[in-house]
Formats: structure tokens, C-alpha cells, sequence
């Protein structure tokens, strides 16, 4: 039976995300970005809120939540800075192929020791973004990874994933957003593979787990896109009132609104059934689409609403924009969703399922 | 968190579906065919009244309940789905059944005891079709619903109304319209009020059905109102209510309550439309064509969005949250990407859209009402930005 509710733990796991963003994290957006990293102070604060460990299994010390615990608490902290978000979890979306395929034995050995060294990085990358040559070794140049450093490359592919930790190179980029976490080429010469895994099933849940990581990041960033040039909009006036009681802008935030809605709901719906075990790789192709569909329009518009103050770097709607479009090209960007998601439609046979209907 | 249609629900959307097969679709595209409506005197209807439905809500004068099945299957959420899966097979047709329809939540809101008696009764346990409407839309309003025209004066001996409705679905057939009406057009919405005028009151008349472009099934129709006598009976919720100026709120509760299942009605011609164009792509060997594929990908991620924003503002009221934004957000949202569906179908037909005798053509006719009934979506996004940026009336 159909049910919006969080529950109470979540609740609180969201409370508790939503206040360290807006206390630590949104104050210092700049400062962060311009750092290229976040203050020790505020990693710490993190780590002693317990967030840092949210979907580790409790023998690493972590919450052991699921995909929903994760696309909320994502939303919250990206609503305060999606490049600080990304820079305090050293495991990022990096973890899904080690949870999925790798099990214990990988989390001991490659996640263990990341998580004893302070700014360690782990970062998750595939082919639909750089070419690798595998075989015994792996090369390959990946363009951008948000990271000034990288201590773990996870390769994640169509029915397996392999991990790499050494014949890593690093050349920084300057970034087009994200720039709190860094940013870098990555290239891989000849590394020796580490650990690698066969296994389709684990595979698609992966790649339905880091979209869905990627998905709720954006719906931080244009949340808080669409609130901030909301809330501007009631207070710049022009022709005698402010501009939000314009019609033509008013329907524009109506509509910067529904997209954000709308996006969460299928995020919410992708991140459910990865939890109840659920087919979710094209629920979550379709979720990570439309994120990136909602953050295309709401990203640019933020900026429009603040009209010229809106392209200076005094507001923070032109990083809101530029992030909203950087999160959403990485694991094969919109297009890549967009094939698996119409792939999945293409298969329906007689109707297209819409919901997740209980069998009898 | 849940997002699972359940064994019961499945059950009754599997239960409309079969219907919808058999009956609802066929005559509905037999309406379309012929350019009319479905005649009240149809056998369809009264098979329809032998299985038990076109029944009233109300629980009768003594609050016996007739069988009514699960109480969860009549949550907001069971409703809305079914009013998508039933759209799918022929919105046209959902709006043509037998009952009470739109103004019965009005009348158990706000009815006396008296009226739910006079007026609902009849259709406790009827032994033939009956209808009832709505009347709201005018000529020169639709949207606008605190500039209604028609007019209501007092005397001795009752009210006399005086006006012109129009577009209102099933008028000519109903025993009784629930007319919105106003003491004072300068007034707005604290001068209206709603009477209930029965089929054959003097002076209520001039009834012409129109001629609509899409949605043939149900009658969409016209009157007006000449010196239309009405006893003070008559008046919803009796004079007391009305010292307490809940006139036009009566009004747009109705409106709220209708727009998840017109958003809902959309997703249903939309998901039509989408199913039929997978076939007709897979059938014409279309489907390793990325464009092709992108168009169904899209179509199919909207309806989706859009059904979940009509059950997260069900599941809104049935929590009995505000749902105000949601609400308007699903008829704007939903309306949109029902058309769109339609359109994206049409565009993979080719010119096969063109010839006029294929299912999505009548698709996209049907679907373009559901941005304009129950408020457009221009006003549903006024509605939602009064609340956002308190946009000022």
C-alpha cells in the first residue's frame, strides 16, 4: 500500500543531514570551492555525526542503511554543497560494486584501510565515460573525476566490476563544478587489477545505486536553486512589485518547483526498490534521466531569476547551475540513462509497467 | 516508504481492465465513430445499473451501508489509480456512467438531511440509469469561478434563477443539476450559492448538446435558466449554513478534490497512447531506431512521474494533509504529459496519425480536455504560485 511517509528513524537521519548542511556546509560554499576541500573542523563534525558511515555494514563501524537512507541524507548535504558532499565521503558511489559484488571480503580489504587515512578518495568510473584497455593490467585515461587525489579506481561494467590501487596519475583540472572535491584527469597506466568480479545481477544493482547516489545529489542542488531564486524573486522589485508576482515569472517558479517534485518522487520510488530488492536498474536509469532533466531547467533558470546578479559569483545560483550540469554527466549522463531506461520500455510486452505491482 | 500496488488493488485495476477490454473501449470508439453520445437509454447503462453500479455513496437515511468491499480499496489512492486504468480503456465512458457523479461529494459535505434523503435516495439502490451534474462553467467563466453570473433571488415562496450554463457533462439526462448561482455578480464568491433544480422544473431548459472534438461519449451540454423556480428546500445546505459564508469555499473544495483524478484520467489516455505506439513500432520493426526509442523512453518516464505526483497528492488527502500544491501540480504536470504521450505516439505513426481511424489519434483529441476541465493549466500553476509566491488575486 502506497506510503510517502519517512518513518521515524529516517526523519531523524534526514533532521540530522539538513541542520549540519545548512550550519557547516552552506556558509563556507565558497570558501570550500575555493579550497578545493573542506575544513578538517567541518570533516570532523561529519564523521561525529555519524553520516560518514551510512550504508557501511556495522563491522566497518557504519549504519548499514539502504538506498533510501542514502538518496535522502544526499539531498540534504547537497542542498548545503554538493562539492563538499562529495569531498567528505571518501567512497562516493565507489562503494556500490564493492557492496554488490564484492561483499565483506572486499569491504575489508579495500575500504578498511581508505577509511583509516584522512582525505583518502576512492572514485567509481565506467566505460561509457573513457576507454580502458583491460586485460591482466589496465590503461586508460578518464577525463574529469572530482577528486584532487585518488587512493582506489572502481571500474564499473555492464556485468562486473574490478578494482584498481596502484599505477594511478592524477592531473588536476580546474573544474567545472564540484571544485570542493577536487578535480582531476585520472589516468591509469598498466595497473595491476587488484580484485575483479563477474556477476550481471550485482553488477545492475550497482550501476542502480551509484545513478541514484549521482540522481539525489542533483536534487539538493536544484532544490536549493529553485528555493534561493524563490525566495529573491519575492524580494527584487520591478515595475512596482516583485518580480515573482509577474506571471511569466511566477509559472517559471511554479514549474522550477514541479521539476524538483517530480524528480524526487522518482528517485524516492528507483531508491525504494533497491531496498525491497526490487528489478531497479531501469527504475533508477529513469530516475537519474529525469534528475538530470529537472537540473538542466532549473539550473540555467536559477540563474535567470536573479538576472544579472545571478551571473555574478556574489550569489551562489551560478555554482547551483554549473553543478547541477556537472553531476549529471558523469556514468553515461543522460544519454546513458536514457538508452537503459528505453531499452527497458522497448522489452514491455503488452503494457508498459509503470508501478511495481505485487504478484499473487 | 512504499511504493507497491498491493493484491487488492491489483485485483480491482485487473477487474477495470477486463471490462475496459470488453466493453468500455469498444463502445467508446463506437461513440467517437458515430459523433454522439452514448443514449441514456443504451443497454450498456442499465447493464451497468443490474451489476450494482451508478449507486450513491451515501449510506441511506438509516446509515445502513449497502456492500460497499474493503475500506482500503476506497482510499484516495484506489481511487485515482482506478480513474487512470478506467481513462485508459475510454475516459469518455468513465464520465458517461450512471450516479451521482461530481456533485455528490458537495451534497454529503454540505446536504441537509433532508436533501441527502430527496435527492440522493434515489440512487441507493436504483433499478434503472440515473444521473446527476454539476453546473458550474458559463459562457463567459470557466476558470473564474467567482465570476459566475447566474443569479438567485429570493421571494415568498422560494428562489427564482436566472442564467446560462454551459459544457456541463450529462445535464440533459440527470433527475437533478446542482446549479451554482449568485445573489450579486459584484459580490464574488460570498454571494454564491448552489440549488438543486430538478429535470422539468419550469423554466430550465434550452438544453443543446455540443459538439465536441475528442471525448464523444458523454454528453457535454448547454442550458439555460428562464425565471426557474426552486423552493427555499432547495438551496444546498439550507440558509443557516450560508450566514456563515462557506458559499464559494463549497465550490473549490470540489475543484480540489477533482484535479488528482483529471491528472490521473491523463496519465491513463497517455498510457494508452504509449502502449499503442510500442505496438505499432515493434510491428513496423521500428524499435532499433534510438529516436524511436528515446520518444517511448520519454513518453513512459513522464507518465510515470506524473502517476506518482497524483498518488503522493491522493495519499495526501487520505492523510488528510493539505494538498493544495500537489494537487494543482498533478493536474498541471499530469495534463501535459498526457498530451505529450499522444503527440510523441502521433509522430511515430507517421501519416498513418492523419487517416482519422487509429486508436492514438482519438487519443490525442480526448487527452487535450484534461488541461482545461476542472481549471486549466495556467490556473492550476496561479493556484500553486499563490501559495509559492503568494501570488496576489
Amino acid at each position: 500500500m502506497f506510503d510517502f511517509e519517512y518513518g521515524e528513524e529516517l526523519e531523524l537521519i534526514v533532521a540530522t543531514a539538513r541542520s549540519f548542511a545548512t550550519d557547516a556546509l552552506l556558509p563556507k560554499l565558497r570558501d570550500h570551492e575555493s579550497a578545493r576541500g573542506v575544513e578538517d573542523e567541518v570533516a570532523r563534525a561529519y564523521q561525529e555525526i555519524g553520516l560518514a558511515g551510512l550504508e557501511l555494514p556495522e563491522s566497518l563501524g557504519g549504519a548499514n542503511l539502504g538506498a533510501v537512507a542514502r538518496v535522502l541524507v544526499n539531498e540534504e548535504l547537497a542542498a548545503g554543497d554538493a562539492g563538499a558532499a562529495v569531498a567528505l565521503d571518501p567512497l562516493g558511489a565507489a562503494l556500490y560494486p564493492l557492496l554488490e559484488l564484492g561483499g565483506e571480503a572486499a569491504l575489508e580489504e579495500l575500504v578498511a584501510p581508505l577509511l583509516e587515512q584522512p582525505h583518502a578518495r576512492a572514485v567509481l568510473v565506467c566505460e561509457c565515460d573513457a576507454a580502458f584497455e583491460i586485460g591482466d593490467r589496465v590503461s586508460g585515461t578518464v577525463p574529469w573525476v572530482p577528486a584532487d587525489r585518488v587512493d582506489l579506481v572502481v571500474i564499473l561494467r555492464a556485468e562486473g566490476a574490478l578494482a584498481v590501487r596502484e599505477g594511478i596519475r592524477l592531473q588536476p583540472l580546474p573544474g567545472s563544478g564540484l571544485r570542493a572535491a577536487g578535480a582531476g584527469e585520472l589516468r591509469l597506466d598498466a595497473a595491476p587489477i587488484l580484485a575483479q568480479w563477474q556477476d550481471a545481477a550485482g553488477a545492475a544493482r550497482a550501476w542502480a545505486r551509484a545513478r541514484l547516489h549521482q540522481a539525489s545529489l542533483l536534487l539538493g542542488v536544484m532544490r536549493q536553486a529553485a528555493e534561493f531564486s524563490r525566495r529573491y524573486a519575492l524580494e527584487r522589485q520591478a515595475f512596482g512589485r516583485p518580480i515573482a508576482h509577474h506571471q511569466g515569472l511566477a509559472f517559471l517558479i511554479t514549474d522550477m518547483r514541479a521539476a524538483v517534485d517530480t524528480a524526487r518522487l522518482l528517485v524516492h520510488e528507483a531508491a525504494w526498490r533497491v531496498d525491497s530488492r526490487l528489478d531497479c536498474t531501469a527504475e533508477a536509469a529513469v530516475a537519474y534521466a529525469e534528475a538530470i532533466d529537472a537540473a538542466s531547467f532549473v539550473g540555467p533558470n536559477g540563474v535567470q531569476i536573479l538576472g544579472g546578479h545571478g551571473f555574478m559569483q556574489d550569489y551562489p545560483v551560478e555554482k547551483y547551475m554549473r553543478e547541477a550540469r556537472a553531476l549529471g554527466l558523469a556514468l553515461g549522463g543522460f544519454d546513458g540513462a536514457r538508452e537503459e531506461a528505453g531499452r527497458a520500455v522497448c522489452e514491455a510486452r503488452e503494457f508498459v509497467d509503470l508501478s511495481y505491482v505485487e504478484a499473487s | 516508504m512504499d511504493f507497491a500496488i498491493d493484491k487488492a488493488m491489483r485485483e480491482k485495476l485487473e477487474e477495470v481492465a477486463e471490462r475496459g477490454r470488453a466493453e468500455i473501449r469498444p463502445i467508446g470508439l463506437e461513440a467517437d465513430r458515430l459523433g454522439r453520445p452514448i443514449p441514456a437509454d443504451d443497454p450498456f447503462f442499465q447493464k451497468l445499473v443490474d451489476r450494482g453500479e451508478g449507486r450513491t455513496r451515501w449510506p441511506g437515511p438509516n446509515g445502513r451501508s449497502p456492500s460497499r468491499g474493503l475500506a482500503s480499496l476506497r482510499s484516495s489512492v484506489m481511487t485515482l489509480l482506478s480513474a487512470e486504468e478506467f481513462a485508459y480503456w475510454d475516459r469518455g465512458v468513465m464520465v458517461a456512467q450512471p450516479g451521482v457523479g461530481l456533485p455528490e461529494g458537495n451534497v454529503l459535505a454540505l446536504g441537509t438531511d433532508e436533501q441527502k434523503r430527496r435527492f440522493l435516495s434515489p440512487f441507493l439502490e436504483p433499478d434503472r440509469p440515473r444521473w446527476a451534474c454539476f453546473g458550474m462553467t458559463e459562457p463567459s467563466c470557466g476558470s473564474d469561478a467567482a465570476a459566475i453570473q447566474t443569479t438567485a433571488k429570493k421571494d415568498a415562496d422560494g428562489w427564482i434563477l436566472n442564467g446560462a450554463k454551459c459544457f456541463i457533462g450529462n445535464a440533459s439526462r440527470s433527475d437533478w443539476i446542482l446549479v451554482q448561482c449568485t445573489l450579486d455578480p459584484s459580490k464574488g464568491r460570498d454571494a454564491q450559492r448552489a440549488f438543486f433544480v430538478e429535470q422539468g422544473t419550469p423554466g430550465l431548459g434550452g438544453f443543446k448538446i455540443e459538439k465536441k472534438m475528442g471525448l464523444k461519449a458523454y454528453e457535454s451540454t448547454s442550458f439555460s435558466l428562464q425565471d426557474c423556480r426552486v423552493p427555499a428546500s432547495n438551496l444546498l445546505g439550507g440558509e443557516e449554513r450560508y450566514q456563515q459564508r462557506a458559499g464559494f469555499k463549497t465550490a473549490m473544495r470540489t475543484f480540489n478534490a477533482g484535479r488528482p483524478v483529471i491528472a490521473a484520467n491523463s496519465v491513463g489516455i497517455g498510457r494508452a497512447a504509449l502502449d499503442e505506439a510500442l505496438a505499432f513500432a515493434r510491428e513496423h520493426d521500428l524499435l532499433s531506431s534510438e529516436r524511436v526509442r528515446d520518444r517511448l523512453e520519454r513518453a513512459a518516464r513522464k507518465l510515470k512521474s506524473a502517476r506518482l505526483l497524483c498518488l503522493k497528492a491522493g495519499w495526501l488527502a487520505d492523510q488528510q494533509k493539505p494538498n493544495i500544491v500537489e494537487a494543482s501540480m498533478s493536474k498541471a504536470i499530469g495534463a501535459q504529459v498526457g498530451m505529450e504521450a499522444a503527440g510523441l505516439g502521433m509522430e511515430l505513426l507517421g501519416i498513418v496519425g492523419a487517416r482519422g481511424d487509429h486508436l492514438i489519434e482519438k487519443l490525442y483529441r480526448d487527452v487535450k480536455a484534461m488541461d482545461i476541465v476542472e481549471g486549466t493549466g495556467q490556473i492550476q500553476r496561479v493556484i500553486m504560485a499563490r501559495h509559492l509566491v503568494q501570488l496576489p488575486r
